[in-house]
C-alpha cells in the first residue's frame, strides 16, 4: 500500500483552537446536576442515611440513595471472566449496589446521589446528608486480605479470595526444577496506579419516557462495549440505550467500563424526567476511578547447564480492590497467562493465580493490563539469572529467543505467536544504544560521582482479540463523491481520524481530505470492538482496509456499465476505473456524482473481518545515571525498537510510544497509589501528592521501527499503543540495578523515588546485599 | 451577587456572579467558552489557563471578581482569524497533542511563557511547563513545540 504521510492530523485543528467537545462541553436543556456523597472510611456498615436535610437544601430537587439502587435493580456489574477457576469454580462476584446499601468498602465508594438545579447546589447540599456508620477494619494490602482472621469485605467471597486458577503443566515444571543446574527466584511488584486521564469523568444522561430510551453521553472507549455492559448492569435492552462520544481525553483502559455513576444518572434521569449531568472532580478521580496493575508476581526461572531455559513459574497475588469490574479480573490473568514465555522457548510452564479483594478502588485495565507486568517479572528475572550465572544479558537473551524458524509457534500455555525476529530487534535496539560502549560511559560517569547503568528488555504482547466476534466498518459516500467512514471503536488521542481515513484514502487513491471518520455515531449500528488491548489498528483499521477494497469491487460493476463494458473489463488504479486498454476512464468521483441520485447511493459498502490477537514485540534500553548524594535518577538516554507491524503513520506510532514509555518512567520513579494501611484512607488523592510524570521525565526517545508484518490482518498492524509502558518497567529497572550494583543495592520495587534510591545506597553501605 | 464586566476575546461582557464563582466557570458556563478545561481541584494540571491583561493565569484559581474589568484571552480568541498562533501551529507541526485535553491549557501557558523568555533553554521549558500536567504525550513532542514555536515567533 502506498502510505502518503499526513504532516499533520487531521483532528488538531478543532482541538488546537478550543472546539474540541468533550463531555462536560455537552449540554441539554432543562438539565439538572448530580453530585456524589462517597464514603470517607474504608470499611463500615452504613446505620442509617437521612437524606431529608439535603432535600432543603437550596435548588435541590432529589437525593438518591442505595434504596433507589436496589429499587432499580441496579446491583450487579458485568465481570467478562470467560473461563472457571480451580476445580471448576466460578469467579465469586459480590454485590455492587451503584448506591452502596449496607456498607462501604473502599474511601470514595458512591453512597447518595443529591440532583439540583446546578452543579453547585448539589455539591452544596451533598454535606447535609446525614449517616451514621459502624466502623470495620480495612485490609488494603492482598497480603492484609489473606491473612488468617482478616476483615471480609463481602460474606459471598471467603478469605476475601474471589479466584483462583491455574494454567500450565505443574508436574513438567517440577520436573524440570529437579534437574535444573541453576534456579533463579525473584518476588516483584507492579504497584497499584492511579490512570488518570486528564479529562475528569463525567457523564450526562437524558430519559424518554414514550420510548422507555436512554442517551448516555460520557467518554468511552467504543460504544458497543459500553452500552452492552450498561445492558448488564441496568436489564435495560441494548437497543433502548444511545451511547454518545465525541471527544475522549484520555483513557487508557479506565474507560472501558460502566461505573455506578452511570447508573445512578439513568436512575435519576427516569425518575425525574429531565437530563441529569455529572462531572467528577480529580478528587472524584482518585477515589473512584479504576485504579491499575497491583500485581505481586513470585517468579522462578530454571535453566540448565548451558543456560538455556528449561521451565518457569509464577505465582500472582491480584489485587481487585474492593469489587470486580467487568475488565480487571479477565485481564489480569488472561495476558499474563498468554505471555508467560515472554519471547524465549521455555519448554515448561506454570502459573498460579489468586483473585484479591481489599478495601481499595476497584482495579481495572490500565494500559498494558498484565501484559506490563508478567514482562515485568520474566525481564528481571532474566537479567537476575544473567548476573547470578555471569552471561551477558542480551547473550542470555539471544540463547533463548524462540528462533524464527519456530513460527507460528505455539506456547506452553495458550497463546500462537506470529512471526517475529526477536533477534534483529535486539540487535537494532544494541547498536542504536551503543550497548557495547556502554562500560566507557559509566566510568564516565564515576569520575562524576554518579552512578550510571543501563538495561534492557525483549518484550512481547497479545493485543486485545476483542469481545465481539468482528470488526464492522462502513463507509458512505455522498453526491460529492466524499467519503465518510463510520467505526464503533473511538479514539481517546491514538489519531483515528487520521489513520482510519488514510487506509482508506490510500487504497482508493483519492486525496485524504476527501475521507472523513465518524466514531460511535449512535445512529450507526455496527458490530465491533473498543480500542482496548493495542488493537484498534490491527483491527478496525485493517477492516477499514477490507472496506475500500470491496468498495472498489462493489463499484467495478457500476463503473462497466457508465463505461459500457463488462465488469471483468474493468481495473481500478489511482482514483480512476478504467478499461483494460486504458482507453476509456471515469473517475471515482465522477461515478459517485453520477450515481448520486439513487438512495441509497449503490457505491456505500459495510465489510467486517474477525481480526483476533497479533503480537507486537520489541527492545527497549534504557540508560540512567543516578546522584548518590541526592537518590534523584535521569534517564540518560532511552532507545525504543518495535515490531508493531506495518506502520501506517510513524509520527503517531512514535507518539504511542512516548506517552507509553514516559507513563512507564512515572510508574518506576514516582507514581504510586498509597493507602494507609491501618486505616485504609487514601493519601494519594490529588495532583499534589500522587507523582504524575511533569515535562523533563522522559527528555528523549530514540523510535526505531522494525516492522515484521503481521499476515493475521489485511494492512500487516501488530499494534502499538502499550509496548511503551510493558517495555519500559523492565528495561528501566534493569537499569537500575544495574546503576546501584556497584553501590551494594540488590533489588528494589518500583517506585524508584530519590529517598528509595538514597535510603537504600545508605543501607547497603552498612550491609552490603551479596 | 455582585456584578462584573470583562473583555473576553476582545467583546465586552456583563454578567451577575456569585462571590464564590470561579472564572473558569463563567467562561465554561455562562460564556459557553468550553475550549477552556478543568483536570483538577489543585491548581496542578493547568488545562484551565487563560490570559488575564496578558499574563497565564489557571482560571480555576480565579474568583470571577477577581477578574472585573480584566482583558481576558482564552484559546478560542488566540488565532488571528484563520492564522493560527505561532503555539497552535507548532503543537500541530510537531504531534504535541494527542488527546487534546490539556492543549488549549498548554498552548496559553506556553504563549505567555515564550513572551517572558522568548528564547529558553531546555531546563527553562521544563520549568516553564511544571505547571502542566499532559497524560498522553510524554512531553517530548510539547517540549519540540515550544523550541519550535520560540523560532516562529523570532
Amino acid at each position: 500500500m502506498s502510505q502518503s504521510q499526513p504532516a499533520n492530523r487531521r483532528e488538531d485543528l478543532r482541538l488546537i483552537t478550543g472546539r474540541g467537545r468533550y463531555t462536560a462541553d455537552v449540554n441539554l436543556t432543562g438539565q439538572l446536576h448530580a453530585a456524589f456523597l462517597r464514603a470517607d472510611r474504608a470499611h463500615a456498615q452504613i446505620v442509617s442515611i437521612n437524606a431529608e436535610p439535603a432535600l432543603r437544601q437550596p435548588g435541590v430537587v432529589a437525593v438518591f440513595t442505595g434504596a433507589d439502587a436496589i429499587d432499580a435493580g441496579y446491583t450487579q456489574f458485568p465481570n467478562l471472566m470467560s473461563f472457571a477457576g480451580r476445580n471448576g469454580a466460578q469467579i465469586l462476584k459480590p454485590e455492587r449496589p451503584v448506591l452502596a446499601t449496607t456498607a462501604v468498602r473502599y474511601v470514595g465508594e458512591t453512597i447518595a446521589m443529591v440532583v439540583a438545579e446546578s452543579a453547585l447546589a448539589a455539591q452544596d447540599a451533598i454535606d447535609a446528608i446525614e449517616i451514621d456508620y459502624r466502623d470495620l477494619s480495612a485490609v488494603v494490602t492482598v497480603t492484609d486480605a489473606l491473612a488468617a482472621g482478616a476483615p471480609q469485605l463481602h460474606e459471598n467471597v471467603p478469605g476475601n479470595l474471589c479466584f483462583e486458577w491455574e494454567t500450565g503443566d505443574a508436574r513438567a515444571v517440577e520436573e524440570a526444577f529437579a534437574k535444573a543446574a541453576h534456579i533463579t527466584r525473584l518476588k516483584v511488584l507492579t504497584t497499584r496506579v492511579a490512570p488518570s486521564p486528564l479529562e475528569p469523568r463525567g457523564s450526562l444522561v437524558s430519559y424518554d419516557a414514550a420510548s422507555e430510551s436512554y442517551d448516555i453521553y460520557t467518554p468511552s472507549q467504543g460504544m458497543m462495549m459500553l452500552r452492552k455492559q450498561f445492558a448488564m448492569l441496568t436489564g435495560v435492552p441494548e437497543e433502548k440505550l444511545r451511547v454518545h462520544t465525541n471527544d475522549v481525553g484520555g483513557s487508557f483502559g479506565q474507560r472501558s467500563g460502566v461505573y455506578p455513576e452511570h447508573g445512578a444518572l439513568m436512575i435519576a434521569a427516569k425518575k425525574l424526567g429531565r437530563p441529569v449531568k455529572w462531572v467528577g472532580s480529580r478528587a472524584d478521580g482518585f477515589m473512584s476511578d479504576a485504579h491499575g496493575r497491583g500485581i505481586e508476581i513470585a517468579g522462578q526461572l530454571a535453566l540448565d547447564s548451558a543456560g538455556e531455559f528449561i521451565a518457569a513459574r509464577y505465582d500472582f497475588l491480584c489485587d481487585m480492590g474492593a469489587y470486580l469490574t467487568p475488565t480487571g479480573s479477565i485481564s489480569h490473568l488472561r495476558n499474563p497467562a498468554t505471555l508467560m514465555t515472554g519471547v524465549y522457548k521455555i519448554p515448561a510452564l506454570y502459573g498460579a493465580f489468586k483473585v484479591v479483594l481489599t478495601n481499595t478502588v476497584p482495579i481495572a485495565a490500565y494500559r498494558g493490563a498484565g501484559r506490563p507486568d508478567i514482562a515485568y517479572a520474566i525481564e528481571r528475572l532474566v537479567d537476575r539469572a544473567a548476573d547470578e550465572l555471569k552471561i551477558e544479558r542480551s547473550e542470555l537473551r539471544r540463547r533463548n529467543f524462540i528462533p524464527a524458524d519456530a513460527f507460528p509457534y505455539k506456547t506452553p500455555t495458550v497463546g500462537v505467536y506470529e512471526p517475529s525476529d526477536f533477534a534483529g530487534c535486539l540487535e537494532q535496539a544494541l547498536t542504536t544504544a551503543d550497548w557495547r560502549g556502554f562500560e566507557a560511559r559509566r566510568v564516565a560517569a564515576k569520575g562524576r560521582g554518579k552512578l550510571r547503568g543501563i538495561g534492557l528488555s525483549t518484550i512481547i504482547e497479545a493485543t486485545g482479540a476483542g469481545v465481539f466476534p468482528k470488526d464492522q466498518v462502513a463507509i458512505e459516500v455522498d453526491a460529492a463523491g466524499k467519503l465518510t467512514v463510520y467505526t464503533v471503536s473511538m479514539s481517546s488521542g491514538q489519531g483515528h481520524e487520521t489513520t482510519f481515513t488514510s487506509v482508506v484514502a490510500d487504497t482508493l487513491g483519492l486525496p485524504h481530505a476527501m475521507v472523513t471518520l465518524r466514531e460511535c455515531d449512535p445512529a450507526r449500528e455496527l458490530i465491533g470492538n473498543h480500542t482496548g488491548g493495542s488493537r484498534s489498528m490491527a483491527g478496525v483499521g485493517s477492516v477499514c482496509k477490507v472496506a475500500a477494497d470491496k468498495l472498489i469491487e462493489q463499484a467495478k460493476p457500476l463503473a462497466a456499465e457508465e463505461l459500457e463494458l463488462e465488469p471483468s473489463q474493468v481495473d481500478y488504479a489511482g482514483g480512476e476505473f478504467k478499461s483494460r486498454d486504458g482507453e476509456k476512464t471515469i473517475s471515482f468521483v465522477q461515478l459517485a456524482q453520477k450515481l448520486a441520485g439513487r438512495d441509497p447511493h449503490p457505491m456505500n459498502t459495510l465489510a467486517e473481518a474477525t481480526v483476533g490477537s497479533t503480537w507486537p514485540n520489541g527492545c527497549h534500553i534504557a540508560e540512567v545515571e543516578i546522584d548518590p548524594d541526592t537518590g534523584v535518577t535521569e534517564i540518560a538516554s532511552y532507545v525504543a525498537v518495535d515490531d508493531c507491524g506495518t506502520v501506517i503513520n510513524h509520527q503517531i506510532v512514535e507518539g504511542q510510544v512516548h506517552g507509553g514509555v514516559t507513563q512507564g518512567a512515572g510508574q518506576m520513579f514516582q507514581e504510586e497509589v498509597i493507602y494507609d494501611r491501618a486505616s485504609g484512607q487514601l493519601l494519594t488523592g490529588s495532583f499534589m501528592d500522587y507523582g504524575m510524570p511533569r515535562a523533563g521525565l522522559v527528555r528523549d526517545i530514540n523510535v526505531g521501527d522494525h516492522p515484521v508484518p503481521s499476515k493475521l490482518n489485511a494492512i500487516g498492524a501488530k499494534g502499538v499503543g502499550e509496548s511503551g509502558c510493558t517495555a519500559s518497567l523492565p528495561a528501566l529497572a534493569n537499569a537500575m540495578t544495574d546503576a546501584l550494583r556497584p553501590a551494594g543495592v540488590g533489588h528494589l520495587d518500583m517506585p524508584y523515588t530519590p529517598s528509595k534510591v538514597w535510603h537504600s545506597i545508605q543501607a547497603a553501605k552498612i550491609n552490603p546485599s551479596k | 451577587m455582585t456584578k462584573i464586566e470583562l473583555t473576553v476575546n476582545g467583546t465586552k461582557h456583563s454578567r451577575e456572579v456569585e462571590d464564590r464563582t470561579l472564572l473558569v466557570d463563567v467562561l465554561r458556563d455562562q460564556l459557553r467558552l468550553t475550549g477552556t478545561h478543568i483536570g483538577c481541584d489543585t491548581s496542578q494540571c493547568g488545562c484551565c489557563t487563560v490570559h488575564i491583561d496578558g499574563r497565564a493565569v489557571k482560571s480555576c484559581t480565579v474568583l470571577a471578581v477577581q477578574a472585573d474589568g480584566t482583558d481576558i484571552v482564552t484559546i478560542e480568541g488566540l488565532s488571528n482569524g484563520d492564522q493560527l498562533h505561532p503555539v497552535q501551529q507548532s503543537f500541530t507541526d510537531c504531534h504535541a497533542l494527542q488527546c487534546g485535553f490539556c492543549t488549549p491549557g498548554m498552548i496559553m501557558a506556553i504563549s505567555a511563557f515564550l513572551k517572558d523568555n522568548p528564547q529558553p533553554t531546555d531546563e527553562e521549558i521544563y520549568h516553564g511547563l511544571e505547571g502542566n500536567l499532559c497524560r498522553c504525550t510524554g512531553y517530548i513532542n510539547i517540549v519540540k513545540a515550544v523550541k519550535r514555536s520560540a523560532e516562529l515567533m523570532k
